[in-house]
């Protein structure tokens, strides 16, 4: 930001400076080794009087000469000219504070220059003692100008104390300048008999040729105990979180370390077949694939340096993008582009949005993206993103995956730098119209309070069943919705009955089908680990059947009816109706008969971020585009190999790795629950808090198809975000039970909450939830501006779905209904859709017995608080409902 | 845009600015002699190609030079560039980055032009091709100073940095800026000038007569260098022109010293002296490196201003630098001991 920006979208100035480095590398631990090679192979053919050996060190400095001094000198040159135009602030600083050791260094060099070309020119004319000391004196010089270089490039990664003192000798005597100073020598060791081979394989005479081969081959292997021990000491000297962001985080630098890994096995074995005999071509070839695995292992060596003090260009100071670590937070505050001294726009707006955003990748992204070019071409990187994706991804850059530097600038610069990067994608985001609801009206089933004996209260334990419906890729919820029911024997002193009795289901007509409409039963052994009939849920329950009965919990119930949004006419509808009927075994004889509403939806909005639309209709449900871009970045992220088992037709359920409590899964130890790893990831990347970020996954967008939040308290105002908390709040209650897992602890770390980090009290997905009685205290009216978030149920049991009243025999849900759709409802797929039974036993939609309608079951009025306080009542809300 | 607002902020120096400028002006000299050799030296010989075998006998241990000089004129650019960037780092680093494509370029070119000294050297009467390297070493040479001289100019003309804000891919050059093409004929003619002198010396011992034809290319060369300096000198701003027409003494003085002993530098070589116009020659040098450390200070003029670095001192590993400088002064003389004097009594 302080200095102009050389703009090359295809070929970067980052890649520039990786191509002149690596090769310089290459030939400067050449140059170093080789200089020691020279002396002692020097020493040795005058110790030994051996001529033929002297020869080829009076070859080999010829080689040695122009490869070194030529190629490795200039490009030398060619490191500093392009590093300063990539990063010419970091090169600044590297500058101004080592100027003096660089002007060493350049002693070093001028004599390592003269000594080598006295070596070279007069080495048949100086005597031997003569000769051997110019080529000790080269050999001194050259790996004292390498003790210098050193210093400084370890300082970039481990700046130490310099970051407090500022002082040249906490800089240069680093936490990694001596591990380094070793590995690099064992290196250039490593190397001098790597090149020593080029002129050795040479030799016309083949006896000679492979003694020199074998003497070549040593200097390979005598470095290798050191190159291990001095890398093992070098890799733990890096601090642990560099280590973790960079090695274990960061899959290009895994790439690196295969690659490191594979030349290292290669270089080693390929050196043998030199000293074993074989003819010159194989001997030359060999040399030769050699030189190009030693390329590709320093290479990889020194990628593999750079990326470990991602993201920053010196460690803790300056961030890659060239932004002061010290300077960030006034950046964010005061704004980028008003700082940025070559920046044509210093405010974004909506005019100049991607002008604007052009500056600023081209101040931040570009000297390590490339567009539509040959290094993290940043096309390719945020394929699969529609604007939101890409906006998500610069809220969340820097947060999880910290190798990169976050994004550092106002909300609008980060805006406008999404436009821009979306704008470079060939395909557009589809635009998804607001979903206009199909209104349908019910017909209420009829009660005779005088002729009929029996009350029949069937509903939903969810709220709203959830349903991935990308099955033929992922899946974390498959279809299986439970219900609940009771029967009430009328009277003065009311019966539930169990026994005798058989309640029988059946879906409407038109959602008979779901296999007609989803891919989960052609998948379902991959899924579910058993292979599942057409129509049939994972209990064997169908769209047709009839309830069990739980003892324990004394209520009938069926668990795993696999219903669907979706009907066999078109029309999808989230809340299909079911009929009840509760028969007498013994006589057949229908006691009572109701309907009850199946909440179900697909309204997964994956795709506002990862692209595509839905798939069912273009109406809901996860499309195939939208599902492989999930997959490709989860595969990416976290190197799995989701996508290619799903393209062999082997789907996985998220929840066979993450623990889910809903659909009872263990998942692997060490891995986040399913709900602390999806709340946690996301939280790190969603831009907003409020309850527009709770509806790109959970269906209840105002625009959207479902619109599951449709109770009295939705009606009244009170969203997800009162009792839930916010994104962040929310995320970091489920994350703070993974008992510290590591990856708990990352996704944690950047996460705002409104309340207070320390104050979160950590709860346990599906099991503890904000309790109704949070706000209603005893059953009253709540205070104003009650929060129902951070204090949970203790367990399951505690749960609304799962309590009862004082008598211990009706379950809430039975007069309430199911969470989020308590009476009274405000279904938008028509009035009273929620409402069926409250509508039918007494007239209105309020909860049973509301309004003291004793009488429901009672058959009279009553007195007293019986099934709990506060009951005998007028419903408050009315207004409410005439809205 | 303000060009004032576009310079970018600069890093505290470690030591007083006055030590990097002395640093960078006395290894610039002894950087722009050798550079100035090899391509006089080299247009001599290209020149003079003919395919007579003592053309190439006589010549061929001059030519032997060449590389030699290379690594040592690469070796000196190297602080001079370091001691720079120290305190104009900050302009030069942002000139650099408006010529970025061509300024980086300089690498290969200077890695071919290298080896091709080398090739020439070693081909030299033996092959063809070795006057056609030759040829690329001149060309490789005339185009790294040409991006010299823009990257110099450029870092001292902040108010033509605004050209990035219509091309942005590091192709900006100063054609526009009539001084530009002066200052590169001022290296070119420069050359010719050293070349001859050189040229001269090398063959001082072994004829007498082409020491002369060296002088006399070193007097007429230095004879239109005069004409190329005064014709940079008018396409020169008029304030700055007059800064050295006795608005700055200093400046004025300097410069005519300059002129004054370049003349007499004329005046002995055209009458075979070496040793005095080889002093007044060394002479002229210092007085015009001085000139045109003057002329960037007057470029910049409130732009940038020496006085506005913040100091920042590390006397200990100056002091350090100082001892190592002197140990390898001492290494490299006794180098130079051990194989020039040793080899020549051999």
């Amino acid at each position: 930001m302080n200095y102009p920006v050389w703009e090359l979208y295809f070929l970067n100035s980052g890649t520039v400076v990786a191509v002149v480095a690596v090769l310089h590398v290459f030939v400067s631990h050449f140059a170093v080794g080789g200089g020691i090679f020279l002396w002692l192979t020097d020493l040795k053919s005058f110790k030994e009087g051996n001529i033929a050996l002297r020869n080829y060190v009076r070859r080999h400095i010829w080689f040695f000469l122009l490869i070194t001094m030529v190629f490795g000198g200039v490009s030398g040159v060619g490191i500093w000219f392009s590093i300063a135009l990539s990063n010419p602030w970091a090169t600044s600083v590297l500058i101004h504070n080592f100027v003096f050791a660089w002007a060493i260094e350049w002693v070093f060099f001028i004599v390592e220059i003269l000594s080598l070309l006295i070596y070279h020119y007069k080495f048949d004319v100086l005597s031997d003692r003569d000769r051997l000391k110019i080529a000790f004196i080269y050999a001194v010089a050259a790996w004292l100008s390498l003790f210098v270089i050193n210093g400084i490039i370890t300082f970039m990664l481990t700046p130490g104390e310099w970051l407090k003192t500022g002082s040249f000798w906490d800089g240069f005597f680093n936490p990694t300048n001596l591990p380094s100073l070793f590995f690099r020598t064992a290196i250039c060791i490593m190397f001098a008999g790597l090149f020593g081979f080029v002129t050795a394989v040479f030799e016309k005479n083949q006896i000679l040729r492979q003694q020199l081969l074998k003497y070549c081959a040593k200097w390979l292997y005598v470095p290798l105990p050191f190159l291990f021990i001095s890398g093992f000491w070098y890799f733990y000297s890096i601090p642990q979180n560099a280590r973790f962001t960079n090695f274990i985080l960061n899959n290009q630098t895994a790439n690196a370390v295969n690659v490191f890994i594979t030349a290292s096995v290669l270089v080693y074995i390929l050196a043998l077949i030199l000293v074993f005999k074989a003819s010159q071509l194989i001997q030359k070839i060999a040399v030769f694939v050699l030189l190009l695995v030693g390329l590709s292992w320093i290479g990889s060596f020194e990628y593999m340096r750079e990326y470990a003090r991602k993201p920053y260009v010196i460690y803790g100071y300056m961030y890659s993008s060239s932004v002061l670590v010290n300077d960030e937070e006034r950046i964010n505050k005061e704004g980028f582009l008003k700082l940025a001294k070559w920046s044509t726009i210093k405010e974004v707006t909506e005019e100049n949005k991607l002008i604007a955003g052009k500056e600023i990748f081209n101040l931040q992204c570009l000297s390590c993206h490339t567009i539509k070019g040959i290094k993290n071409d940043i096309v390719e990187k945020t394929a699969g993103l529609t604007y939101l994706g890409i906006l998500s991804q610069l809220y969340g850059q820097g947060k999880i995956l910290d190798y990169m530097p976050k994004f550092i600038g106002n909300e609008k610069e980060m805006e406008a730098l999404a436009e821009f990067i979306a704008s470079l994608h060939s395909k557009k985001d589809d635009k998804l119209a607001e979903f206009k609801p199909l209104k349908e009206n019910i017909i209420i089933p009829p009660f005779n309070p005088e002729k009929n004996e029996y009350v029949l209260l069937v509903w939903s334990t969810l709220g709203e069943k959830c349903i991935t419906d990308s099955d033929r890729w992922f899946s974390f919820l498959y279809p299986g919705s439970s219900f609940q029911a009771i029967l009430i024997k009328r009277g003065k002193k009311p019966e539930i009955l169990s026994e005798g009795i058989e309640i029988q289901y059946v879906v409407q007509k038109g959602y008979e089908n779901p296999s007609k409409h989803s891919d989960f039963w052609k998948y379902s052994e991959f899924l579910t680990g058993k292979k599942i009939a057409e129509n049939t849920g994972l209990t064997g329950k169908a769209l047709k059947g009839v309830f069990d009965y739980n003892k324990d919990k004394k209520v009938f119930y069926v668990e795993g009816v696999p219903v669907l949004p979706y009907r066999d006419d078109g029309v999808f509808n989230p809340y299909p109706i079911f009929e009840a009927k509760a028969v007498d075994k013994k006589t057949g004889k229908i006691l009572q008969s109701t309907l009850f509403v199946a909440p179900v939806s697909t309204e997964l909005r994956c795709f506002i971020c990862h692209g595509g639309k839905p798939r069912w209709n273009g109406i809901s449900g996860i499309s195939d585009e939208t599902a492989i871009n999930i997959l490709r970045i989860h595969d990416r992220n976290h190197r799995t190999k989701l996508l290619e088992e799903a393209l062999k037709g082997k789907p996985q359920m998220c929840q066979k790795c993450h623990e889910d409590f809903i659909v009872k899964s263990k998942g692997i130890k060490g891995h986040n629950s399913f709900s602390a790893s999806m709340h946690g990831w996301h939280a790190n990347y969603i831009p907003w808090k409020d309850e527009r970020a709770c509806n790109f996954c959970h269906p209840n967008d105002a625009k959207g198809n479902t619109r599951c939040n449709r109770d009295i308290h939705a009606k009244l105002g009170i969203g997800c975000t009162q009792c839930h908390g916010k994104l962040d709040e929310h995320a970091s209650s489920v994350l703070l039970s993974q008992e510290e897992t590591r990856t708990a602890k990352l996704l944690l770390r950047n996460l705002k909450p409104e309340t207070p980090l320390y104050e979160i009290k950590p709860r346990k997905p599906w099991i503890q939830q904000p309790d109704c009685l949070n706000c209603h205290v005893g059953f009253q009216k709540p205070e104003k501006n009650v929060k129902a978030f951070n204090k949970w149920t203790q367990d399951e049991t505690e749960l609304y779905r799962n309590r009862k009243e004082n008598s211990g025999k009706i379950p809430c849900t039975a007069c309430h209904s199911s969470p989020h759709a308590t009476y009274p409802s405000f279904n938008e797929y028509g009035k009273n859709r929620d409402n069926i039974q409250p509508m039918q036993y007494q007239g209105i939609p309020l909860p049973i017995s509301s309004e003291m309608k004793c009488e429901v079951c009672h058959k009279v009025k009553m007195q007293g608080n019986y099934h709990h306080s506060n009951m005998l009542r007028s419903f408050r809300n009315k207004k409410a409902l005439l809205q | 845009m303000n060009q004032i607002h576009l310079i970018p902020q600069s890093e505290p120096i470690p030591a007083p600015s006055e030590i990097f400028i002395f640093l960078e002006q006395l290894f610039f000299l002894i950087h722009i002699v050798i550079i100035n050799s090899i391509l006089g030296v080299s247009l001599i010989i290209f020149y003079k190609w003919n395919k007579n075998q003592d053309f190439f006998d006589i010549n061929k241990p001059l030519v032997k030079k060449i590389p030699i000089l290379f690594a040592l004129g690469i070796n000196m650019a190297i602080p001079a560039l370091l001691f720079l960037q120290v305190v104009f780092g900050h302009l030069f680093y942002t000139s650099s980055i408006l010529m970025g494509t061509f300024w980086i370029l300089i690498i290969p070119f200077l890695i071919i032009a290298y080896y091709s000294s080398y090739f020439h050297y070693k081909k030299f009467g033996v092959s063809n091709y070795a006057k056609l390297s030759l040829f690329l070493v001149i060309l490789m040479i005339f185009y790294i100073a040409f991006m010299f001289v823009n990257n110099l100019s450029m870092m001292e003309m902040p108010e033509k940095w605004t050209s990035y804000f219509s091309n942005r891919k590091g192709t900006i050059l100063l054609w526009s800026v009539s001084s530009i093409y002066p200052r590169f004929s001022h290296f070119i003619v420069a050359s010719l000038a050293i070349g001859g002198i050189v040229y001269s010396l090398y063959f001082r011992k072994s004829s007498e007569e082409k020491l002369k034809e060296g002088l006399k290319i070193f007097a007429y060369a230095t004879i239109i260098q005069i004409a190329t300096g005064f014709w940079f000198f008018l396409t020169l701003p008029e304030n700055i022109m007059k800064k050295f027409m006795g608005e700055d003494l200093f400046a004025t003085s300097v410069f005519l010293f300059g002129v004054l002993t370049a003349f007499i530098s004329v005046f002995f070589s055209l009458k075979g002296k070496l040793k005095l116009s080889l002093i007044f020659l060394i002479l002229t040098l210092v007085f015009m490196i001085i000139n045109r450390y003057n002329l960037r200070v007057f470029h910049l003029g409130e732009s940038f201003n020496v006085s506005q670095l913040k100091i920042l001192p590390q006397w200990d590993v100056f002091a350090v630098f100082l001892v190592i400088f002197i140990l390898g002064v001492f290494v490299i003389l006794y180098m130079l001991k051990i194989s020039v004097l040793k080899s020549k009594r051999g």
